[in-house]
């Protein structure tokens, strides 16, 4: 029998934690290791960087949490309707609502790492039951993307219901975007990182999805629908998917929904109305309670688009309570009198 | 004839890996395995001892368990060569043979060889009277269930450990992620799927291969059921071991036999019911006296074989043990909290379950868990749906789909949906809307059903301090939920549950 002497057994303890010793060490030389330690109390530095703040003639941290600025020229909203007739194509709206905000160019410079947020809450149904964004509406916006240049779209969310990569493929969402030329992905737990939040009124720390802290530009695309908590699930709800800890933010979720929002302000909004629930959300199953409306809200300001959805239910802004909020700590516009908003009718 | 043997024993190890891989794949593939579910259901199939004492127990003809005739017919011509060549339970106990640490006290007498016979018989007697437990102790269903519920997680536990690690350095994060995107979801799930009393399956297994200290194929020589229905037909084997009039008596043989069974005072001759034609003799012998031929004639009975006497002892045992259990007033009663997977019933569960654990392998959430105790003795590690740990996904019906015997039904997606796996009900002492007056409405949003099952009243409220507030109070729609648990699981009340789902059905007729 071969045996493994103490001589042998010390000298590969030695090696072994030599190589552990050099392998931080490398680590250190090419960056600073260990940002994302739980205990970390410094301050992040960026979020979500615009392509005006990669080039440097934008002041960096309130850009971080609050719309982009408006171009002279531009509306700060644009609403693409179908002008009726059942064959208005979402991706005719997307495009069309995304020329009228100044194309995706504006929001997505070349080479750029981009994250598209959809709602893909739960993997029950089909997108005609409008629990899931429309699948058109997510490969379009992929699609210009890519055309504008982008390194890479990745597209993701982290369902509560239902395995993610069973949501991905019943909602269709999977399909779409790999035709566009984009990539799902699935959110694994490891990357799930405590995060300051620091203009945060209530929720100072979350585990956030580091991805989306890393990318390039955030697009975020939810469906508006019914939900008995919130009232609606929009754009600020929607922001949920990219944390783990779903029990602690629903206490007070109105004001920790906005925190939310500060530490992963979206470049872009596009809600997703072409079908909407009204009733039985978020997740659906009875098409009585979907109602077609095809339109598509987008902005760079979240606030200003989930304010406008809100009026498609019958309800005012103030109504909701993470509007509200995030009115409140200047992460957008309700007063939807003082947005310049550009309304767009697609089709006939 | 040495070069022979040695190729023969090479073949003989490729098709032991070979088939450890392809059980390992199927494995892999049974998480949500719908589509594929006919071609899973394979595996289990191909096993007689299952496929016999599930026909005797529920006395209803699954179509696709005729597949373990293969097995059979193969057993009728080349012995126990499923133990030595396919078996992937006895590849894993051939990787691990623990030669280095066997004990010197040699293995045990012969006689011992007889328990395997009388735990089979024991099984297939219990079966005839509708009892199943003790199908545990197949090979193939220990196996597959100890992957399932303890070696798979462990494994995801230590990769997601080495992670989160490696995570941390950021010159490794691409990589990992790389990685990850590799392995997840595929081959591990994105969030976790974890049983319970873990240990339990992990130390049956472990103790299984720490038997080789012993003796090498401890299990296989003198334990294993499977092994012993295979090795009784293999006395009329076709093809069989013999040992020609040239050999010097070198015992080389004997020394190379993994199951001990050449026996030097026999002229080197071997018991067919216990050789796994294995080879390792063909590949020791320098003399090639020992060869595989055909012969027609049933092989001598030995003193460990089954006798009339052991035969009547292990059936009047099985007989008393199954008495025993369905005495016991647990099960009479049933328990109100334990819920069978969609569409089975405890009398089903029991009468057709094989305890393989492949459902609890498909099941996406881990709500399908090893029955302990809940269904009295007779139930232990059948399946149970258990809310707190894992809800039924409302878009999947995958463990009736993989269920090789159909002991949980193969229902279409859509009637799954209208299964009625239990209730649900709220206590309203610990519910937050009902005693902490603030609003929650988790129920309420996770309900998967079109027309939600938990409905919410507003109501205005007094809380302790006197402020007046409108809460949204959840209330349970008996008539609509289909107890699938979701409330349950994501109830955010500590503990138990504010929101339960109960037992509808729990007794078991005779």
């Amino acid at each position: 029998m071969p045996k493994f002497t103490r001589r042998e057994f010390l000298l590969s303890l030695v090696a072994g934690m030599g190589a552990l010793a050099a392998n931080q060490f490398l680590a250190a030389c090419s960056r600073i290791a260990d940002e994302n330690g739980s205990t970390s109390t410094q301050a992040p530095t960026v979020t979500v960087k615009t392509p005006a703040e990669r080039e440097g003639d934008s002041p960096a941290k309130e850009a971080n949490s609050a719309p982009m600025e408006t171009p002279i020229g531009l509306p700060d909203m644009v609403i693409a309707r179908g002008a009726g007739g059942d064959d208005v194509s979402p991706e005719e709206l997307v495009r069309r609502a995304l020329v009228g905000l100044g194309g995706m160019e504006r929001f997505v410079s070349k080479g750029a790492n981009v994250i598209v947020k959809p709602n893909i809450c739960v993997g029950y149904h089909s997108y005609e039951f409008a629990a899931t964004t429309n699948p058109w509406v997510v490969g379009a916006l992929v699609k210009l993307c890519m055309e504008a240049g982008a390194g890479k779209v990745s597209v993701m969310d982290y369902p509560f219901g239902g395995p993610p990569e069973q949501a991905y493929a019943i909602s269709g969402i999977e399909e779409q975007v790999k035709a566009a030329g984009g990539e799902m992905v699935t959110m694994p737990r490891f990357k799930f990182v405590a995060t300051e939040i620091p203009q945060a009124v209530d929720m100072r720390q979350c585990d956030i999805f580091d991805d989306v802290l890393k990318a390039d530009v955030l697009i975020n695309v939810p469906i508006a629908k019914h939900h008995s908590l919130a009232r609606l699930t929009l754009g600020m709800k929607n922001l949920m998917g990219v944390i783990r800890d779903r029990p602690s933010i629903h206490r007070n979720l109105g004001q920790r929904l906005a925190d939310l929002t500060s530490r992963v302000y979206p470049t872009l909004t596009v809600v997703d109305a072409v079908r909407v629930l009204q009733a039985n959300g978020p997740t659906g199953g009875s098409l009585d309670d979907v109602r077609k409306i095809d339109t598509i809200i987008a902005s760079p300001d979240i606030v200003a688009a989930d304010s406008y959805a809100s009026t498609l239910f019958g309800l005012r802004p103030d109504d909701l309570a993470y509007v509200q909020a995030g009115a409140a700590m200047g992460l957008g516009r309700s007063d939807l009198e003082s947005l310049t908003i550009e309304e767009i009718a697609v089709g006939s | 004839m040495k070069h022979t043997g040695r190729r023969w024993v090479a073949l003989r190890k490729l098709s032991q890996y070979l088939a450890l891989l392809i059980f390992l794949v199927f494995f892999v593939m049974t998480r949500l395995g719908g589509e594929r579910a006919d071609l899973l259901a394979l595996l289990m199939r191909l096993d007689p001892l299952a496929m016999l004492a599930q026909l005797l127990s529920s006395r209803a003809w699954v179509v696709g368990s005729s597949l373990a005739l293969v097995t059979i017919l193969l057993t009728v011509v080349f012995g126990r060569a499923w133990c030595g060549w396919l078996c992937p339970l006895g590849t894993v106990l051939d990787l691990f043979s623990l030669n280095r640490w066997r004990v010197r006290s040699g293995p045990p007498a012969n006689s011992w060889r007889a328990v395997k016979y009388g735990i089979l018989i024991v099984i297939l007697v219990a079966a005839l009277f509708g009892n199943l437990t003790l199908l545990v102790l197949d090979p193939l269903t220990l196996l597959f269930r100890t992957l399932t519920v303890s070696l798979w997680p462990l494994l995801d536990q230590v990769v997601l450990s080495l992670e989160i690690f490696f995570y941390r350095f950021s010159s490794l994060a691409g990589p990992i992620s790389t990685f990850d995107s590799w392995v997840r979801p595929d081959i591990l799930p994105i969030e976790p799927v974890q049983y319970r009393q873990v240990w339990i399956f992990a130390g049956v297994f472990v103790g299984v291969i720490a038997l080789n200290v012993i003796a090498p194929r401890f299990w296989c020589r003198y334990l294993c059921p499977l092994g012993g229905l295979l090795g009784l037909i293999s006395k009329a084997a076709f093809v069989r071991r013999e040992v020609r009039e040239d050999c010097r008596g070198c015992a080389l043989c004997t020394d190379a036999c993994p199951t001990g069974t050449i026996d030097p005072e026999k002229d080197y001759a071997s018991d067919p019911s216990e050789c796994t034609m294995c080879m390792d003799c063909l590949e020791a012998c320098p003399r090639s006296s020992v060869v595989f031929t055909p012969s027609l004639s049933v092989a001598a009975w030995n003193e460990y074989d089954p006798n009339r006497r052991k035969v009547l002892t292990s059936i009047g045992a099985g007989v008393a043990a199954v008495a025993l259990l369905q005495v016991d007033r647990l099960i009479g009663r049933g328990h109100p909290y334990m819920l069978q997977p969609p569409g089975g019933t405890l009398n089903d569960m029991l009468r057709k379950c094989i305890r393989c654990g492949m459902c609890m392998r498909a099941c996406p959430t881990g709500a399908l868990q090893p029955a302990m105790l809940e269904a009295g003795f007779e139930g232990v590690w059948s399946p149970i749906l258990i809310p707190r740990l894992g809800y039924c996904d409302y878009a999947c019906n995958a463990c009736g789909q993989v269920c090789p015997v159909e002991a949980i039904p193969p229902l279409s997606l859509a009637d799954k949906r209208l299964q009625v796996i239990g209730k649900a009900a709220i206590n309203q002492d610990t519910c937050i809307a009902w005693a902490e007056k603030t609003d929650c409405i988790v129920c309420e949003e996770m309900c998967p059903l079109p027309e939600k099952a938990v409905r919410l009243e507003p109501k205005e409220m007094v809380r302790e301090d006197g402020t007046v507030v409108m809460v949204q109070l959840p209330e349970v729609l008996g008539e609509r939920c289909i107890g699938c648990g979701i409330c349950e699981y994501k109830c955010p009340v500590e503990g138990e549950a504010a929101i339960r789902i109960t037992a509808i059905e729990g007794e078991i007729v005779y």
